[in-house]
C-alpha cells in the first residue's frame, strides 16, 4: 500500500524543518542566497512584509511566475502565502506543487468569518496564532504547523514574544488543570475540546510551533528558541538588512546554538546594519496585521 | 551507554524519544567535543544543505567523519543518509561513508510524500517517506540491502553504519525499537533480511 499526503506526512515535513530558519525571498537570486546560507525552506513572495506594510492597498497571493521561479531555483522546500479564507488561492498553490501553504494575516483577508478547511488539501498548511485558542482552531481546521503571528514587517520582536509566552502559559493551564475544568478552558480559549484533550495527553502542542513576525537579529532568533519555539521564520529581517548573506548565516547558526551566548556573540560581530524597526505603539489598530484572523 | 543525535537541525527530538522508549541515554550533539561523549550516533532527517552549512561553523563533520570511520555505531535516516552517501545526484557529497548512489527528493515534492509498506529485515510495517531520497544503487558488495519498498532499496548496511531513507522515528514500532537497542549495543549491523 502507498498513501500520499496523510496528516502524518504533512506534520512530518514540519518536524524535518525543526531547529531551522525559513526565509522570505522575492526572486531566484535571493532564494539561492537563502539556501546557501543554510535556510531549511524559503517563503516565495512578490513583496516582503515590510514593503507590503509600506505600500498599503490589498495584498494578495504572489504571482505564480515568481513562486515557480523560486521553486526552480532551490532544492529545499518552498512555501507561499494564501489570504485567510481564500481557498482558491490555496488550490492554485497546491496545483503548482508548493511544499507548504501559509494562510497568512500578512495578506489582506478574503473571508471575515472562516479560515480555509485545510483538511481538504494535499499540501500542508502553516497558520499564525496569538494564543492557544487561535492555534487550536487552526489545528482543528487541519494546520500541520503553527507559528506566532508577531507583527510582520516591523523588525520588532515584542509581539512574537508576547504570542509565544501566551501560548506557553495557556498550554501550562491545560496541563495543570483537572479534567473537570477542560470544557471550561475550551470555552475560555475558544479552543476545540478535542485539541485541548490531545494537548493534555501529549504535554505539548500536537504540531510544530515556529516563531515569526519581527525577528531581525541572531539574538532575536535565539530569544525565541529559548522561549520554546521549534524554529524561526525571518521575513523582512534578512533582505532589508545591510549584508543579507552574512545575516542569514548568522541567524541560522544562532538558531541551532541558541543556548550558547559565546557563539551568539561571535556570529553577531560585524554584521552590518539590521533592518530599520518600527515601534508597535506607533501603529494604528488597522495597521496591526496580528489582529487579522478569527 | 550514551547515544548521540546530530542536532544541528531536523527531527532530532523524535529520535531522542525513540531512545527514551528503549531507556538509552542520549545527547544532542552540536559540537566536536560532544562526539567524545557518545558511544553511537544518529543522523536525523531534515535538510542536508542546512545541516552541512551549520556544521561548517565549528567543523563538526570532520570529527564526525573520523569517528564513523573508527567504527562508531551509526544510524542515518533521510537527509542523514544523503550526508553519508558516496554519490549524490542533484546535490553535494558531505561525509561519504556508505557506498551507495542516492538521489535527493527522488519521489517528487511534498505533495508526493507518502506512507507505505516497508520490509525491514524480517518485518513489514508502514513508514513515512517525506520528500525522500532514493537509493539508486549500491556501489559494491560491502553494502547489504536491509529494507525495501516494492522494488526500491530504502535501507542499507555497511560495517558499523545503517542508512534508511524513511522515518522509523515517526512510527516507533516495537520491531524497530528492539532492533535499534540491539544495533547500538552490538555496535554493528544486526538481523537478517
Amino acid at each position: 500500500m502507498k498513501i500520499e499526503s496523510t496528516f502524518k506526512v504533512k506534520k512530518g515535513l514540519a518536524e524535518m524543518l525543526k531547529g531551522g530558519v525559513i526565509m522570505d525571498v522575492v526572486n531566484a537570486e535571493q532564494a539561492v542566497i537563502a539556501e546557501k546560507s543554510g535556510a531549511v525552506a524559503v517563503m516565495a513572495l512578490e513583496r516582503i512584509p515590510a514593503d507590503i506594510r509600506a505600500d498599503g492597498g490589498v495584498a494578495r497571493m504572489s504571482s505564480v511566475g515568481v513562486i515557480q521561479e523560486v521553486m526552480n531555483a532551490v532544492s529545499i522546500p518552498v512555501m507561499a502565502k494564501a489570504r485567510i479564507g481564500h481557498f482558491v488561492e490555496a488550490q492554485i498553490l497546491e496545483s503548482i506543487g508548493i511544499d507548504f501553504i501559509d494562510e497568512s494575516e500578512v495578506l489582506t483577508p478574503a473571508d471575515d468569518v472562516n479560515h480555509i478547511n485545510k483538511n481538504n488539501f494535499k499540501s500542508p498548511f502553516v497558520c499564525g496564532a496569538t494564543g492557544l485558542g487561535e492555534a487550536s482552531r487552526r489545528i482543528a481546521e487541519g494546520a500541520a504547523m503553527i507559528r506566532t503571528k508577531g507583527e510582520a514587517g516591523t523588525g520588532n520582536v515584542i509581539e512574537a514574544v508576547k504570542h509565544m509566552r501566551t501560548i506557553t502559559n495557556e498550554i501550562n493551564e491545560v496541563l495543570t488543570c483537572d479534567t473537570n475544568q477542560l470544557v471550561a478552558l475550551s470555552k475560555k480559549f475558544r479552543a476545540p475540546l478535542n485539541v485541548l484533550e490531545e494537548i493534555k495527553e501529549l504535554g505539548k502542542l500536537p504540531v510544530v510551533n515556529f516563531a515569526a513576525g519581527g525577528i531581525a537579529t541572531p539574538a532575536d532568533a535565539a530569544l525565541m528558541m529559548q522561549l520554546g519555539c521549534d524554529g524561526v521564520f525571518v521575513g523582512s529581517g534578512i533582505f532589508k538588512s545591510g549584508d543579507p548573506a552574512e545575516r542569514a548565516e548568522a541567524i541560522v547558526v544562532s538558531t541551532t546554538n541558541y543556548n550558547d551566548p559565546k557563539v551568539l556573540a561571535d556570529v553577531s560581530k560585524d554584521l552590518g546594519e539590521p533592518m530599520v524597526g518600527i515601534n508597535i505603539d506607533t501603529l494604528t489598530e488597522e495597521e496591526k496585521l496580528a489582529k487579522r484572523g478569527w | 551507554m550514551k547515544v548521540g543525535i546530530l542536532s544541528l537541525q531536523g527531527s532530532f527530538f523524535d529520535h531522542q524519544k525513540s531512545l527514551d522508549l528503549i531507556s538509552l541515554e542520549s545527547l544532542l550533539v552540536k559540537t566536536p567535543e560532544d562526539l567524545d561523549k557518545v558511544d553511537g550516533i544518529i543522523l536525523p532527517g531534515g535538510e542536508s544543505t542546512a545541516m552541512s552549512k551549520i556544521s561548517s561553523y565549528n567543523n563538526l563533520y570532520k570529527k564526525l567523519d573520523t569517528k564513523i570511520k573508527q567504527g562508531l555505531p551509526t544510524l542515518s535516516t533521510c537527509a542523514g543518509t544523503i550526508i553519508l552517501s558516496k554519490s549524490v545526484i542533484d546535490g553535494d557529497t558531505h561525509i561519504p561513508n556508505i557506498d551507495i548512489e542516492i538521489q535527493r527528493n527522488a519521489y517528487g515534492r511534498q505533495n508526493e510524500s507518502f506512507e507505505a509498506d516497508v520490509k525491514f529485515l524480517n518485518n513489514n510495517d508502514i513508514y513515512c517517506f517525506i520528500r525522500a531520497p532514493k537509493i539508486l544503487r549500491t556501489l559494491n558488495n560491502d553494502v547489504k540491502v536491509i529494507a525495501t519498498h516494492i522494488e526500491d532499496i530504502v535501507g542499507v548496511s555497511q560495517d558499523n553504519i545503517v542508512s534508511l531513507t524513511y522515518h522509523p522515528e515517526l512510527t516507533n514500532d516495537n520491531y524497530y525499537l528492539e532492533w535499534l537497542l540491539a544495533f547500538m549495543k552490538e555496535g554493528k549491523y544486526v538481523g537478517s533480511f
